[in-house]
């Protein structure tokens, strides 16, 4: 491996950081949404990189990674199916416009 | 240097930085259509990392389930999203930041005449479904892109709760009702700047502390090649009960998913009324020129309340008793 532990470690870093802006700064719930699997991505990336690195032996990196990615699925399709609910009811989805629980 | 570590470094370098671009593009362009093509790009650069760190069933599910799955169901979503092509920003590339408009190249922005009369179309085509009679939506076919941004103006008003408005005030400064036209079509939202220097800071602060770190206690142990078969034995194990309890959740998730975009178990929005199927006769239609007939088209007319009923009251009407 020529390549180093840290350097899988950034690319891991970076794609958070880029998520933690898409999560934020987007107005509608669908990019929101695909900020918060790239997230999910980031994370699993990292998690992979140690186990190559750290714990070759023990599989249980890649069993967690692959609960990361059916937990990413289910959310998306539970996230979206709220959302056509929303777009039914107010023809919006931006989530800056549903401002009724705040105080 | 080996042959082979040329090839890993290659393949890494490409990788990470169809990851990283891509997760860059996805972020910054305008257009939501080619935000989710981008993310897909990102989620394979991402597989190519996992099948370099020899994880190939990680690598291989990543493809099946995020590019062959959500994404479908994400660019779905899009389709629904008014102005999924990004066109009314790319009429003003000087709201973006630069690496926004490096991202948003090509978009076709909405400055001809066509571009608009496409888009009212598309509109009012949604307006004569919404219209009970039908014969309403035709007026909508003229209206321009100008009125039709009023018209989603009122409705985002409608949309705080029965004209809410002074929640609508405390939007934010740069939210007000003076300039709403310029910042309700972009894609983000007014805390952008924050948002990118907390990115930029959350980056830096990881990189930093990746990088200041003392060396990890790196093993010099290959993996199993054949790691899918160790994966499935151990889940089959080691991790049965998770593995059952990720299979209940898809399960209601799945329900789920589907209850809450159901349609008819939630009021819908008073547009949409009209368009949601309905066991009713239409309405007669007034003067189209077509003589009447004398015998129903469909057999499934007879199911309908026959004399009364108002559609066979007008084939019947123009006829006569027969």
């Amino acid at each position: 491996m020529i390549v180093p532990l840290t350097a899988y470690l950034v690319v891991g870093a970076i794609l958070f950081a880029i998520a933690v802006y898409t999560v934020v700064a987007q107005r509608s719930a669908v990019m929101v949404l695909m900020g918060i699997e790239l997230l999910l991505n980031a994370v699993g990336l990292n998690i992979v990189a140690f186990w190559r690195f750290v714990r070759p032996d023990d599989y249980s990196a890649q069993i967690f990674t692959i609960f990361i990615i059916t937990i990413g699925a289910v959310e998306m399709a539970i996230g979206l199916g709220i959302m056509m609910m929303i777009y039914r009811q107010r023809r919006t989805v931006q989530v800056d416009k549903f401002t009724e629980l705040r105080g | 240097m080996s042959v082979a570590g040329i090839v890993e470094i290659i393949a890494f370098a490409s990788s990470a930085f169809i990851a990283v671009a891509g997760a860059l593009g996805m972020a910054t362009t305008m257009s939501m259509f080619r935000s989710a093509i981008f993310l897909m790009a990102s989620f394979m650069g991402v597989a190519g990392l996992f099948i370099l760190l020899s994880a190939d069933l990680l690598g291989l599910l990543q493809i099946l389930m995020y590019i062959g799955g959500m994404l479908v169901m994400a660019l779905f979503m899009v389709l629904f999203m008014p102005d999924p092509g990004g066109a009314m920003m790319a009429a003003m590339p000087e709201m973006m930041t630069p690496i926004g408009r490096f991202f948003s190249l090509g978009l076709l922005p909405e400055n001809s005449h066509a571009a608009a009369a496409e888009m009212s179309g598309a509109h009012a085509e949604h307006d004569t479904h919404a219209d009970h009679g039908g014969g309403h939506g035709t007026h909508a076919r003229h209206q321009d892109a100008e009125h039709q941004r009023g018209r989603e103006r009122k409705e985002g008003d409608d949309a705080h709760g029965g004209g809410d408005h002074h929640a609508h005030g405390a939007q934010g400064g740069s939210h007000g009702m003076g300039h709403m036209d310029m910042s309700d079509m972009s894609m983000v939202t007014p805390v952008r700047a924050w948002a990118a220097w907390l990115a930029v800071a959350t980056g830096c602060v990881i990189v930093g502390l990746l990088v200041l770190r003392p060396s990890w206690p790196v093993s010099s142990a290959l993996p199993d090649p054949r790691s899918a078969d160790q994966v499935g034995s151990l889940l089959m194990d080691k991790y049965m009960v998770g593995f059952e309890a990720a299979g209940f959740l898809i399960l209601i998730g799945i329900v789920g998913a589907v209850l809450a975009a159901h349609s008819g178990q939630h009021p819908d929005h008073r547009d949409r009324e009209a368009r949601v199927a309905v066991n009713a006769p239409p309405p007669p239609i007034e003067a189209d020129f077509l003589e009447p007939l004398s015998q129903p088209l469909r057999d499934d007319d007879k199911c309908s309340p026959a004399p009364d009923g108002g559609h066979a009251n007008h084939h019947a009407g123009g006829e006569g008793p027969t």
